[in-house]
């Protein structure tokens, strides 16, 4: 069981969820503490566990059915990934043939069960008792594939050496006809399982299951039984190894992609320090979010300890009172850039721009989007500006090359990313804001700014271009609270004096 | 105590609070494990209502932290009372008075006080705040700390030792370590993420909405005056205007404030004039009432259905407003038309014209 809950954290790990040791230790205690017998238990346990964050929610849902569940067949292994009906062999007849015999042979008669294979058959229900901790009613009793599962998962060495050798037969295959690289059949993979395999296999399993505490008057119950089904052992087998096969196919899917020469996006010195001075000017403009602690300070409401601490020498009269009083820490940052064709020149500018943010404010988050939304605070964290703004240029991160989509992105960063906006951050929106004639989702920059303490939009396009073509900003400006013109350091620099001046006349 | 997730379900039940079994299994286990469960979801769908009736369902005290902006230890964890220090020193001058005697040299007077500082750094002069009365309370206590996400992320630094040991470090005095583990819930309204190190040691739940069934058994059991037909019509109702994309969709607790209304109004049957009045209590925004009058036909469908009909509608989805003549779509045709013989305008850097 351990096996097989480590195998389903590892898969969700390499989808993204952060999980923790600690975390998974505390999936194994918790699903200790409750009766497996019913799948949907199982899944409450596993999701409030390792699941804090509401983003991988649905990629949990999604792996837990994957996983937990043996395909029905093969055709439905992998809906997409089956290139062809044709395939040349013919050998996959005989296990697709055997399969509705054996299962139909079972007096099976819901739909609930008919994707995995009844187990109950061969195993008594008190040895599950002792495996799973469950106490259910015997005559209730049926292992769903939950169960199946965690007794396949046992021997995991096994069925990775017939994985090995599936893959490899399969590897084979499709060097032979190239013009088909990068396709994978499925049939072709199961029928490559060995016949003689799948029996090595089922007498491993056999063995194993032996070694397992299970009393002598039950081992022979169970082997006796397991004559009956030993002929569709096998095919169990061989939907887990599909099972398998499919995830493993999306793992390599995950692989690294092709590298693309990287044109040169490299700033000045002048640049940069001009950059540089012009931000720490914007820094000083964004009031921050109040201090945590308070501080001693001339103005402020007089702390009783420390008054009294301070007044102890005069005997408890409090000569000298301490005030404090919060302060406002260095604002929090939310950048997003449009970094498409259409303001490539302004770009890369841009990133320059998010880049000494980042480096001068304490907690930025920045994104860049064309028609996805990615974040790329981690890159411009660990690079170098030029090497970080290659990076996002690349394509590497997302697909520079489309048409930018405004409203999606928008959309993109209101549904995964909003709760990086508090009420202490301000957000930069860097674009021009050209959807292309998609739908603008104004009310996504409507959220935004509700949340935001401060929402600013700087365009590289000049206000009287905003009306021509296809531009979404007369929608989106009044909805900010400033839009600003900026192409050039200089722009920059006069919107800062411009901002400056307006927090002079303020309060 | 919670035996099985069927009888923490019952418990909850007889609190008058209706859960499903994922809440159920997580409250069973968060007792087992001793471990804290974080519960996020909108906001009233009963989250700090789970505390509650999880207080009275095992006989604990609740103790209540509400989390704010600004919120610091001081406030959360412990205090130390500097006036009574002073006032102590003060009247035990004398007897301090009296501890010197007979010493001669300030060495072995200092000597001497050292003996005796703890008393002034005792467990006498502390302040207890919420977290630190639920860990030193000699009874299993249920702590809930409200609303985490308002305060700042410094504060949940504070938690994690509490949270992961069930001990607080008081630095004048030492360790406290809890004399009995509290059952702890957190909640939050995701204004802001939370950091990784507290959602990893606590059970995460997140609550929803309820579906129609589980909501019309609240709305029953909540307000027993309310009649079986309108209150069927009630959560029909609230059912539709949370299809509806509203800036602020009506909770459970507005559904019962409403149903609630509704019994003082003493009204047999919603009807659309009624439901007209009544709406302020359940749409709190300006442009949610605009939206909402203008699908008001469509909310108000299951008030004229037969109630038999209401079970089997199966997904809800807002009728779509008839396409209005859009004036601003020819306009912007012709400028779209205009632009593209306009070649030199500033706003392009790279030479092309359309979109892009």
């Amino acid at each position: 069981m351990d096996a097989a809950i480590n195998r389903f954290i590892f898969l969700l790990k390499q989808r993204g969820a952060r999980i923790s040791p600690a975390e998974s230790l505390d999936a194994m205690q918790a699903l200790a503490r409750v009766a497996l017998h019913e799948r949907e238990t199982a899944r409450t346990v596993l999701r409030c566990t390792l699941i804090k964050d509401l983003r991988d929610l649905s990629m949990f849902e999604e792996l837990f059915e994957q996983f937990f569940s043996l395909p029905k067949r093969a055709e439905t292994a992998a809906p997409g990934d089956e290139p062809s009906p044709a395939a040349p062999d013919t050998t996959i007849q005989t296990p697709d043939a055997a399969a509705p015999a054996t299962v139909g042979g079972q007096p099976d008669g819901d739909n609930a069960h008919e994707d995995a294979l009844d187990i109950r058959e061969y195993f008594d229900e008190s040895q599950m008792v002792t495996h799973f901790n469950s106490h259910q009613d015997p005559h209730d009793f049926s292992l769903a594939e939950f169960g199946q599962n965690l007794v396949l998962s046992r021997r995991r060495e096994l069925l990775d050496h017939a994985m090995q050798n599936a893959l490899q037969v399969l590897k084979a295959r499709r060097l032979k006809n190239a013009s088909r690289a990068g396709e994978l059949n499925f049939d072709e993979a199961i029928a490559a399982l060995d016949a003689d395999l799948i029996a090595d296999a089922v007498t491993e399993l056999l063995d194993e299951l032996s070694d397992a505490e299970i009393d002598e008057g039950l081992l022979q119950k169970l082997s006796a039984r397991l004559k009956g089904g030993i002929a569709q052992l096998p095919e169990l087998l061989k939907r887990y190894l599909e099972r398998e096969l499919a995830l493993r196919q999306q793992e390599a899917g995950r692989a690294a992609r092709p590298a693309r020469p990287r044109p040169d996006y490299r700033f000045t010195e002048q640049e940069r320090r001009e950059m540089t001075e012009i931000v720490q000017r914007l820094c000083r403009r964004m009031r921050g979010a109040r201090s945590y602690r308070r501080r001693i300070g001339p103005q402020g409401r007089i702390s009783v300890p420390l008054t009294l601490r301070r007044n102890m020498k005069y005997e408890g009269i409090p000569f000298q009172p301490v005030l404090t009083r919060h302060y406002d820490e260095k604002p929090r940052l939310v950048a997003i850039c449009d970094v498409s064709l259409s303001v490539r020149n302004t770009a890369r500018f841009m990133l320059h721009l998010v880049y000494n943010l980042q480096t001068l404010f304490e907690q930025v988050r920045s994104f860049a989007f064309v028609s996805d939304l990615v974040e790329i605070s981690p890159y411009f964290d660990q690079l170098g500006i030029d090497d970080a703004i290659a990076a996002v240029f690349d394509g590497g991160l997302l697909d520079t090359e489309v048409d930018s989509n405004y409203g999606r992105a928008l959309e993109r960063f209101h549904n995964r990313h909003l709760a990086a906006v508090t009420a202490q951050t301000t957000v930069i929106i860097l674009g021009d804001g050209r959807g292309n004639r998609n739908p603008p989702q104004v009310w996504a920059l409507e959220a935004i700014r509700r949340r935001a303490k401060q929402l600013l939009w700087l365009s590289p396009e000049s206000r009287g271009s905003w009306r021509m073509g296809s531009c979404d900003m007369p929608l989106y400006e009044p909805v900010c609270h400033h839009t600003e013109v900026v192409r050039n350091l200089r722009q920059l620099g006069e919107v800062t004096e411009n901002l400056l001046r307006r927090s002079a006349i303020r309060p | 105590m919670f035996e099985s997730i069927e009888h923490t379900i019952a418990r909850l039940r007889e609190q008058q609070y209706i859960c499903d079994r994922k809440l159920a299994t997580v409250a069973f286990l968060a007792l087992q494990m001793q471990k804290p469960i974080l519960i996020e979801g909108p906001a009233g769908v009963g989250k700090t209502e789970l505390a509650k009736v999880v207080s009275a369902a095992l006989g604990r005290s609740l103790i209540r932290l509400q989390c704010y902006g600004g919120l610091d230890e001081a406030h959360a964890l412990y205090e130390w009372e500097y006036g009574k220090q002073l006032l102590y020193t003060q009247i035990l001058r004398d007897k301090i008075g009296g501890l010197f005697e007979g010493i001669d040299g300030l060495r072995e007077a200092v000597a001497r006080l050292d003996l005796h500082e703890d008393v002034f750094f005792s467990e006498r002069f502390l302040v207890r705040r919420p977290i630190l009365q639920a860990i030193d309370s000699p009874d299993p206590v249920v702590l809930l700390i409200d609303e985490l996400d308002r305060a700042e992320e410094q504060f949940e630094a504070f938690l994690l030792e509490v949270l992961s040991d069930f001990q607080v470090t008081v630095p004048e005095i030492g360790t406290v370590k809890a004399k009995t583990i509290p059952y702890v819930i957190i909640t939050s309204n995701n204004t802001r993420d939370l950091s990784d190190a507290l959602k990893r040691r606590c059970l995460h739940l997140f609550i929803d909405y309820p579906d129609e069934g589980r909501e019309l058994e609240i709305v029953r059991l909540k307000v027993p005056a309310l009649r079986e037909l309108l209150a069927a019509q009630v959560v029909a109702v609230i059912r539709r205007l949370r299809a509806l994309d509203l800036r602020k969709a009506p909770s459970i607790s507005e559904t019962l404030d409403w149903a609630r209304a509704l019994v003082l109004l003493d009204a047999d049957a919603l009807t659309p004039e009624l439901l007209d009045e009544t709406l302020h209590l359940l749409v709190k925004y300006e442009r949610d009432t605009q939206r909402v009058n203008e699908q008001l036909a469509w909310i108000a469908e299951p008030i004229q259905a037969q109630p038999q009909s209401m079970s089997s509608e199966a997904a809800l989805t807002p009728p779509q407003r008839p396409a209005e003549p859009d004036t601003n779509f020819l306009e912007q045709r012709r400028q779209e038309h205009a632009a593209r013989y306009f070649t030199n305008y500033r706003g392009r850097t790279d030479g092309r014209t359309g979109g892009a």
